[in-house]
């Protein structure tokens, strides 16, 4: 259909002109958000998750956990194995509708907030809360769990604003201070981990990266080989240098992110632009998340921690709205029947 | 353990309803004289037949050495149109006007016909039903990843516009008339899928809204979804 909007050589209107031009920044993060809950429904239709595999991957979360954290954990996944085929097309089509209902602009608001909801319950049910209680957490393997910054990244792409002037998608959406805590707690947090005992022992980042390798394509196989070699005994090392890259990540959010300040918004950028690489770089040691092995359920913690980072990218200043001119006929009529399609960050027909 | 033929068959079916419905959009765009972007719904009559009968061994209707070809040439058709498009080149109603994700689309289907026989040849299930791919048994399983990607971003992308209003999407140029000289100009490759809707153009009157705008984006979605799925099945 949209290929279908821009007809030959006329010019389109001005509302459809600016959804065709290009994506408000929320929009385009939110749609991001989608591609990846779609992906995860896919990679939940593979093969694999119909099998036993599914739920004693599941099972495997209880270990270290307390028995509070982890008996409802054994029974979801007792009851996933006593149905297994339709429990997981469930789950697969839950994801694909996420994705979809993230996509559509009238169901926005339900979907995100559905995926809040979705993603706290496999937080715990299939991911054991990260490890974080279990003392395995580690932001190599995936902590504190790729489904929870989806929780978080629902929040703060909310389509509202709470602070139509602040410099970054997540700040207009939370506020300032709440959006400013949230990356604290996110990047902190890795930073913290970092260093405790299940990433500081001399073979643990090696020992996590290199399990990673097992049944991944030969090239992703020789990286995370030789970055697991290049790192083998060298565990103290490569956490605190983790740590402090993470947490100098962390501090850098707290740069001055003004637009009409162009030195301070470079700075900001700086360090969005790192949060980013070391997403990318975490990814590749955790073997993009094993979705090339055909068992992975989602694309691990990489990909999220650059789509969060990316949320607080800083943004020009939303221009002041633009008053709407009289209609001159039944194009001018058309053109203003979606009210303000993307002013800044305005909240668009769809999703109000 | 292969895909749930359940499943397979789901896709397959949706796929070949998404042929018919294309080839039904040819039809009625020429007998009622609506634009529709013909060699979109050429291609998704093809790709929707070439995919069931890949989810679904008994509705293979040809080898695979035919439809290899017959993409590949739809990539290329797909390919110079997005060139003509970036050039500024005349536009029509009657060709997509964004065909970079068709050709893609056709790239995606070139890569899994090549692919296919060698994971088939590794398990004892013939079509994807029965295929269960795995890392090893492609050197190339992260293409299909990337391609699964930007099918799912197509599909978000399509899916956030199925709001724009209906008006927009009724809007037709006043250069509608340059159709015919534009589709007669000889200037389709030999080899691509035909634009069978090239004799509804001299005849397309300009003002007329385009054939059911949003189906079509609904079949594209589906399209997408679909290989992506089979993408995800090769990982």
């Amino acid at each position: 259909m949209s290929q279908s909007l821009a007809v030959g050589h006329a010019p389109p209107r001005p509302a459809a002109q600016q959804r065709l031009a290009g994506l408000e920044p929320r929009r385009a993060l939110q749609l991001a958000l989608g591609v990846l809950w779609l992906l995860d429904g896919m990679l939940q239709f593979q093969p694999f998750m119909f099998g036993r595999g599914f739920p004693q991957m599941l099972a495997g979360s209880a270990a270290g956990n307390p028995a509070a954290v982890a008996r409802p954990i054994t029974w979801s996944a007792t009851l996933i194995s006593h149905h297994e085929v339709l429990l997981n097309a469930v789950f697969a089509a839950v994801q694909l509708l996420l994705g979809l209902g993230i996509a559509w602009r009238p169901t926005v608001k339900l979907a995100l907030g559905a995926s809040v909801a979705w993603a706290l319950s496999v937080w715990w049910l299939g991911e054991g809360l990260g490890g974080l209680l279990a003392g395995t957490a580690n932001p190599v393997n995936g902590a504190p769990g790729a489904v929870i910054l989806y929780a978080l990244l629902a929040f703060l792409l909310w389509p509202a604003d709470r602070d139509p002037s602040a410099p970054s998608v997540a700040a207009r959406t939370a506020g300032r201070s709440v959006a400013l805590g949230s990356w604290l707690v996110v990047w902190l947090g890795l930073a913290v981990l970092a260093i405790l005992p299940a990433s500081r022992a001399p073979q643990a980042i090696s020992d996590t990266i290199s399990d990673m390798a097992s049944g991944e394509p030969a090239w992703l196989a020789w990286i995370d080989n030789h970055l697991a070699s290049a790192l083998a005994g060298h565990g103290l090392p490569a956490s605190i240098v983790l740590a402090a890259l993470l947490g100098a990540i962390a501090l850098g959010i707290l740069l001055p992110a003004s637009a009409s300040a162009s030195a301070p918004a470079s700075a900001r950028r700086a360090v969005i632009v790192l949060a980013v690489a070391v997403a990318i770089v975490l990814w590749l040691a955790q073997g993009l998340g094993g979705m090339l092995t055909g068992s992975g359920t989602d694309p691990d913690s990489g990909p999220l921690l650059a789509l969060l980072a990316l949320a607080f990218w800083p943004l020009a200043a939303p221009a002041p709205p633009a008053v709407p001119a009289p209609p001159a006929g039944p194009a001018a009529s058309a053109a203003s029947a979606p009210p303000a399609a993307f002013p800044g960050s305005a909240v668009s027909p769809g999703e109000a | 353990m292969g895909a749930p033929a359940w499943l397979t068959g789901i896709f397959a079916a949706l796929m070949l309803t998404v042929a018919v419905y294309c080839a039904g959009r040819l039809i009625a765009a020429r007998r009622w004289r609506r634009p529709t972007e013909v060699d979109t719904d050429v291609g998704h009559v093809l790709m929707g037949v070439a995919m069931a009968g890949m989810l679904a061994a008994s509705l293979r209707i040809m080898p695979a050495v035919i439809w290899e070809p017959v993409f590949g040439a739809g990539a290329l058709w797909f390919g110079s149109q997005a060139l003509r498009a970036r050039r500024g080149a005349l536009t029509s109603p009657w060709r997509c006007l964004h065909p970079a994700p068709h050709m893609v689309e056709c790239a995606a289907m070139l890569y899994m016909f090549l692919i296919l026989p060698t994971l088939s040849a590794k398990t004892s299930g013939a079509g994807m039903d029965g295929m269960s791919g795995s890392a090893t048994a492609s050197r190339f399983s992260f293409l299909a990843l990337v391609l699964a990607l930007f099918m799912f971003g197509y599909v978000v992308r399509v899916a956030d516009r199925l709001t724009l209003p209906a008006r927009a999407l009724a809007f037709q140029p006043a250069g509608a008339a340059n159709l015919a000289s534009v589709l007669t100009a000889g200037s389709e490759p030999a080899g691509t899928p035909a634009p069978t809707g090239c004799g509804a153009a001299s005849t397309a009157r300009p003002g007329r809204p385009f054939l059911a705008p949003r189906c079509s984006a609904l079949c594209k979605m589906a399209m997408g979804i679909t290989m992506g799925y089979m993408l995800i099945l090769m990982l």
